[in-house]
């Protein structure tokens, strides 16, 4: 067994697998959780539900990351904000507009799209992974995160963690071979694409619920979420 | 006549000191000074002692011409004598020219003006002359399935004939793919069993020099090496010379500005690819191959296949056949799943969901709750 | 059975779909700690709102997850015990006053405050509710109000408020369009505030009228989560308003009961058809903007700014955010000044959700009023004006025990001294 054979495992078979694992897994969660059952509200309502909701997602996509000083709690914890806000979109523009990523993509689903030029795809990976250092050391330190992290947390860090660094490293050619740290960084990749929907890292599907619902509790009240 | 040192024989070439000691100039070039053997292992420590002073070109130069020419055994199997013809076609005036002066190829398939049992009645009695002191070169991979009955030579297995050359040599190289990591006989599903040399001969150390065919300047400045230092130069984890396979393609591409840019070809016949744009989102395997085509290049340093507009298919590179599609991007993974699995993995979570879901509702109704316990 | 048993079944039966996809989108990320003022009042990490779910969380993955139960198999996760409930009975009844402020800084939009009620609801059935509540409960139970108003109290009330600011309260009148509930908060300790609605009333024409039967308006069920009180206790507004005829249920200055009323009503009981509930905020706002009652301009403008401190369950959870902006802007345009944050991300006063009537949660209490202490000298404001007694009971108290230099004022009260007598 060398790198080769694992790097072909990774890529191939293994990965089919943590994908089709992925599929079930998160039907599985979405299946469960949404057949418990719902309860109509049966308030008459202020305002508007569905323009609760607009504005609830309006502000998470807008006010949340790029004007976060409005909200006071900004001042207060402004690592976790900024840090935060960092990896999830140094997150996001490596997974999508990374090249590499995007023939991935283009591969699955048979479609591609522009992609960024490497330094600011690559600064943003660097951001990314500064800020879950960043978010790491404050899971550390802060009063209320030591009391929320058990082992689940930081496994959840440190599985997260795992493909961003070596994917990282891969595209620095530092240290090893560049198979071997594509073997790692596609092992760190299935072993995440099976541990998201036993984890919390399975947030990005509920997010829309929990923020449609917030959205149209405050819109019912016809108060701005 | 093998028993004349080099210098005779080239004397008897007509070929210069003068010219010798510029060609040694290219083969200590093309042999790397970064990567030569440590003092201790090359048998020369107290020459390079003296050595200074004198250029290295002459230290090669006169090293060489005191020894003897190295007889050298090649065997082909599974092959397409690519790699062969790429050596023998090679006009390179200098490097190849001077190796293939350096050494007596005793058997060679191909080559070879005798045939049947003649030919291999020489390699007996080569085997048997220069026992310990000949190099055995490979080519073509060899089968090991059904008792390698899918390559027979004069009636013997490729696995029986490669072991028995393999005991009498001082050194083995496989050249290509094929003799290296199996090569395209090895594809999916690999009918013959076929194995690269290293996988069957572990007792001796087996020199790689992988890819479709290899770059001749790799093959002939191994021997060299050998000719020089009497031993094999510095190996990376697949057995491949350092000199030749220490960077990837990628690291040493022409258009590597372009791929740092992010900008590509998306087709051949498009303004990227007519700009000479990166090529690897066309499947180019450039970042995960090690090989020096980007920097020798081929036929006299002309041009090498990214050059000429082809995305690099990663020849050198084990498995490179089954590497996913050599137009699929490099990164994309080896097979997609069909969407009935997808779809079969969604409606199995979904039915699961539903059963937990209806057993957490029963919870539900069934709890009881009695105030205060 | 145990009293854990008893509130990890009531979690278990209250858990729907929206619970669940609530609890499973959060990701731990502890933010919504510095939204909640008890929180940054005392740093004590365990009144971070995620942590006052903690224990529904527990029974929803221990009791609905596979992930849960496995956790709990192998011993990484504790299950929910008595001494359990005990601790968090502290810490949810203690240091929330479900204004639910941390669903406004939370990343994944999760409604805290509602899932805290939830919680009290478990603690509730189980019966571990702090003592001081659970007899301000009891009391509303048996006498017909926490404070003590009994049938009695309130009639000799109503009339020495009627004598003392010679106006005239209408009780009990039959087909009266408003039926006004006011809570015993104003009844007993702020009476005036009765006058000031009367004369406010009055001047405006409304046909309105108190009631005997549903005297009460605030709702300690509420507050201690105990649904069947929560649904007894409405029922007797309701009741009331069914009987008098009329078309609306006026709150007074109180938050709770508003939410109650108005927000939750119709999802845990039957309400009855036709009876619109309404807070006097919005009341006054509509008063003014038709011109019903006119108001003295600048009547507040020599005494110092102003400020308005913004209720969670009258602003934040009921939208009457503007009206009072727009009335103190008459009454006081030059020296009305906000807070900061203001409106729907104001800070809590500390004293609501039923915090005030637990005695030993007054540090806690005073200890989350001191950043309101802040937001009123960053404002340099002499007089705090609000629309809820709970926050003036919460405002009154802690201006007293700090020895503070800030004079505490009910809206209405304002707007009833400045009306122009038509």
């Amino acid at each position: 067994m060398n790198w080769e054979n694992i790097l072909e495992f990774a890529r191939g078979p293994f990965f089919q697998v943590a994908l089709l694992v992925f599929v079930a897994g998160m039907a599985y969660r979405l299946v469960r959780v949404l057949a418990l059952g719902w309860k109509p509200d049966r308030v008459k309502a202020k305002g508007s539900r569905v323009g609760g909701v607009a504005v609830s997602f309006l502000k998470g996509i807008i006010i949340w990351p790029f004007v976060p000083w409005v909200k006071n709690t900004f001042s207060r914890n402004p690592v976790i904000y900024l840090a935060g806000g960092l990896f999830h979109l140094g997150l996001f523009v490596v997974i999508f507009l990374g090249t590499a990523h995007m023939l991935v993509w283009k591969s699955l689903l048979g479609i591609g799209w522009f992609t960024l030029p490497l330094p600011i795809v690559d600064w943003l990976a660097a951001g990314a992974i500064v800020a879950m250092i960043a978010l790491f050391i404050n899971r550390l330190v802060n009063p209320v995160l030591k009391l929320l992290t058990g082992p689940a947390e930081w496994l959840n860090w440190l599985i997260v963690f795992l493909p961003m660094v070596t994917g990282y490293i891969m595209t620095h050619h530092l240290w090893l071979e560049y198979d071997t740290l594509f073997a790692l960084h596609m092992l760190a990749v299935d072993v995440l694409l099976i541990w998201i929907p036993m984890s919390r890292i399975s947030h990005f599907m509920f997010y829309f619920f929990a923020k449609a619902i917030h959205g149209s509790d405050f819109g019912k009240r016809a108060v701005t979420p | 006549m093998p028993d004349e040192t080099i210098g005779q024989h080239l004397k008897r070439q007509g070929i210069s000191r003068r010219d010798f000691v510029k060609m040694c100039g290219v083969l200590v070039g093309a042999m790397g000074l970064r990567y030569a053997p440590p003092l201790d292992e090359s048998g020369l420590p107290a020459h390079l002692e003296n050595v200074r002073g004198f250029t290295s070109a002459a230290f090669i130069a006169d090293t060489l011409a005191s020894k003897p020419r190295v007889p050298v055994i090649w065997l082909e199997f599974q092959d397409c004598a690519g790699c062969s013809e790429a050596l023998t076609r090679s006009q390179d005036p200098t490097l190849v020219d001077l190796v293939l002066n350096t050494i007596t190829i005793e058997y060679h398939e191909t080559l070879s003006a005798a045939a049947g049992f003649q030919a291999e009645q020489a390699k007996q009695d080569a085997m048997k002359k220069y026992a310990g002191k000949y190099v055995l070169v490979v080519e073509g991979s060899i089968p090991t399935d059904n008792d390698g009955v899918y390559c027979t030579i004069g009636g013997r297995t490729a696995v029986d004939l490669l072991k028995e050359a393999a005991a009498g040599a001082a050194a083995i190289i496989a050249t290509g793919n094929c003799a290296s990591f199996g090569g395209i006989p090895k594809a999916k599903p690999n009918p013959t069993g076929a194995k690269g040399v290293w996988e069957l001969i572990t007792d001796k150390p087996v020199v790689n020099i992988p890819g479709c065919p290899a770059i001749p300047e790799a093959t002939t400045g191994t021997i060299a090496n050998f000719i020089v230092f009497g031993a094999l130069p510095q190996l990376d984890s697949l057995h491949r010379p350092l000199t030749f396979y220490g960077h990837t393609i990628h690291d040493r591409c022409l258009r590597r500005a372009f791929y740092e840019a992010g900008k590509f070809a998306e087709s051949f016949d498009d303004e990227g690819a007519k700009q000479g744009w990166c090529l690897y989102k066309l499947g180019c395997k450039g970042p995960t191959t090690y090989n020096s085509c980007a920097t020798i290049k081929w036929d006299q340093g002309l041009s090498f296949p990214i050059q000429s507009g082809h995305p690099c298919l990663g020849c050198s590179e084990p498995n490179f056949w089954d590497g996913g599609g050599f137009y699929q991007g490099q990164s994309a993974p080896l097979d997609r799943p069909t969407i009935t699995a997808v779809g079969a993995a969604a409606a199995a979570g979904a039915v699961i969901g539903v059963g937990v879901a209806a057993a957490n509702r029963m919870q539900k109704t069934s709890a009881k709750v009695e105030k205060g316990g | 059975m145990e009293k854990s048993q008893t509130a990890v079944n009531t979690f278990v039966k209250e858990t729907g779909a929206w619970i669940a996809a609530q609890l499973e989108a959060c990701t731990r990320c502890g933010m919504c700690a510095e939204a909640c003022h008890f929180y940054q009042g005392t740093g004590n990490p365990e009144y971070a709102p995620v942590w006052k779910i903690e224990l529904l969380r527990r029974a929803y993955e221990q009791r609905f997850t596979l992930s849960g139960k496995f956790k709990l198999a192998l011993g990484l996760e504790k299950a929910v015990t008595d001494a359990d409930l005990t601790h968090w009975s502290e810490i949810d009844y203690y240091a929330c006053t479900m204004c639910n402020k941390c669903s406004m800084v939370c990343p994944m939009g999760i409604n805290l405050g509602s899932m805290i009620h939830d919680v009290r609801t478990g603690l509730s059935n189980a019966q571990a509710v702090p003592a001081d509540l659970h007899a301000a409960v009891e009391k509303q139970e048996n006498e017909g109000s926490p404070l003590g108003v009994t049938d009695a109290v309130f009639k000799q009330r109503i009339e020495w408020v009627a004598d003392e600011w010679e106006i005239e309260l209408p009780v009990d009148v039959k087909g009266a369009d408003t039926l006004v509930v006011f809570s015993s908060i104003e009844v007993m300790k702020f009476p005036s505030n009765l006058a000031a609605i009367a004369k406010i009333m009055n001047a405006a024409g409304e046909k309105w009228t108190i009631s005997t039967k549903g005297r009460e308006v605030v709702n300690f069920g509420f507050y201690e989560g105990n649904e069947e009180l929560t649904v007894l206790f409405a029922s007797r507004v309701f009741d009331a308003a069914k009987e008098l005829g009329v078309k609306r249920v006026m709150v007074t200055e109180c938050g709770h009961a508003y939410d109650a009323l108005r927000w939750s009503a119709a999802n845990f009981m039957q309400v009855p058809a036709g009876i619109e509930v309404t807070h006097i905020a919005g009341v006054l706002g509509e008063f003014v903007k038709s011109g019903r009652i006119k108001l003295k301009p600048g009547a507040y403008d020599n005494d110092g700014a102003i400020t308005f401190h913004d209720a969670c369950k009258i602003q934040r959870r009921g939208s009457h955010i503007q009206e009072p902006r727009d009335i103190l802007n008459i009454l006081a345009p030059k020296s009305f000044k906000e807070m900061t944050p203001n409106k729907e991300e104001a800070i809590c006063c500390g004293g609501g959700g039923g915090v005030i009537a637990i005695k030993d949660a007054d540090p806690i209490r005073y200890a989350a009023f001191e950043l309101k202490i802040d937001q009123i000298k960053k404002a340099n404001a002499k007089t705090v004006a609000m629309v809820c007694s709970n926050c003036r009971l919460q405002f009154t108290d802690s201006v007293q025990h700090f020895n503070l230099d800030v004079k505490v004022a009910g809206l209405s009260q304002m707007v009833a001294d400045a009306l122009v007598e038509k």
